[in-house]
């Protein structure tokens, strides 16, 4: 994992540490996790079926954002992205915000200017959505072309006649976000290596 | 013959790869500890260590110690002349290159 010999690369250094931030996977895996609840609830499907228990999943599912994170600042370290990257990421929840919103009234909804046709428009939106952010923030990787591409098209098919295909959508979309996540992870792994090369749980006690 | 300004002059105590890699790491985000260094560099503890303690003395870097959860914490952020210094070394490095591939055409 030796980086620094006698050429040492610019780019490969200064993408490393912008990309950090976006790389740490598993936080997307309970994330995706709720996308899949949500639907769920929707359905009214076991306990989710009660208003409460939902919010209380949620609960729970963020609490697992804890261990995650003491993984990452202890295995990988702690960074706080440039201004510039920080504008990125504001830039970019804007876009989605505008995107989701935007993209399913217009491909399905009950609003006179909609096009109603027979697609999945919370499945391609979404998808929509995280291929801008990954390509505003850290650039589209191959996983994020297949796993985004694939929830696009199947949006995109007119095959989703019928009944509204929300649900379903957001399924794909937890899926997506959690398959999403194992990928980015793996990435982090291959550009920093193993959590197990560096053993600093009683903390770095550097410099 | 080049003006003063414009000089290919390297500098010495940025141009050590363990240095470059330091500061070049730090030119790309805001702040960073001490394991995120040691992960993107690969240098030893030891090393990464030793270097730092090179740069701060140079101001290039200002480090704070703290704690978090109890464990102890180096927090590394690059100093304005540390910003200015690493951008003009890249420049510089980058004309030296220029420079050897137009001498190599001619």
């Amino acid at each position: 994992m030796e980086r620094v010999n006698e050429t040492v690369e610019r780019k490969q250094l200064e993408s490393a540490a912008a990309s950090y931030s976006y790389l740490k996977g598993l936080y997307l895996i309970p994330l995706g996790l709720l996308f899949v609840l949500a639907a769920l609830a929707n359905w009214e499907v076991g306990p989710l079926r009660h208003v409460w228990v939902f919010p209380a999943a949620a609960l729970v599912v963020a609490a697992a954002c804890l261990p995650i994170a003491r993984y990452y600042h202890e295995n990988y370290g702690r960074v706080r992205p440039s201004s510039r990257q920080q504008a990125r990421g504001v830039v970019a929840v804007i876009v989605s915000l505008a995107v989701m919103v935007g993209g399913s009234l217009l491909l399905r909804s009950e609003a006179s200017w909609s096009l109603d046709l027979p697609v999945n428009a919370t499945a391609a939106s979404f998808a929509v959505v995280m291929l801008a952010s990954n390509a505003i923030q850290v650039g589209l990787k191959a996983h994020h072309w297949t796993i985004w591409g694939s929830v696009l098209v199947v949006g995109l098919l007119p095959v989703w006649d019928g009944a509204d295909p929300s649900n379903v959508g957001l399924v794909l979309a937890g899926v997506a976000v959690m398959a999403t996540g194992v990928f980015d992870h793996r990435l982090l792994v291959r550009t920093f290596g193993s959590a197990k090369v560096l053993n600093l749980r009683d903390g770095d006690a550097g410099a | 013959m080049l003006a003063r300004k414009d000089e290919l002059v390297l500098d010495r105590l940025i141009h050590e790869p363990g240095r470059l890699a330091i500061l070049t790491v730090l030119s790309s985000v805001d702040a960073a500890d001490f394991v995120f260094l040691q992960r993107t560099t690969g240098l030893t503890k030891g090393n990464l260590s030793s270097h730092l303690t090179k740069l701060e003395e140079a101001g290039l870097v200002e480090i704070e110690k703290r704690f978090v959860r109890k464990k102890p914490n180096t927090n590394v952020t690059l100093s304005a002349i540390g910003k200015q210094r690493i951008a003009r070394h890249w420049d510089q490095l980058e004309r030296l290159k220029s420079l050897s591939e137009t001498s190599a055409q001619e």
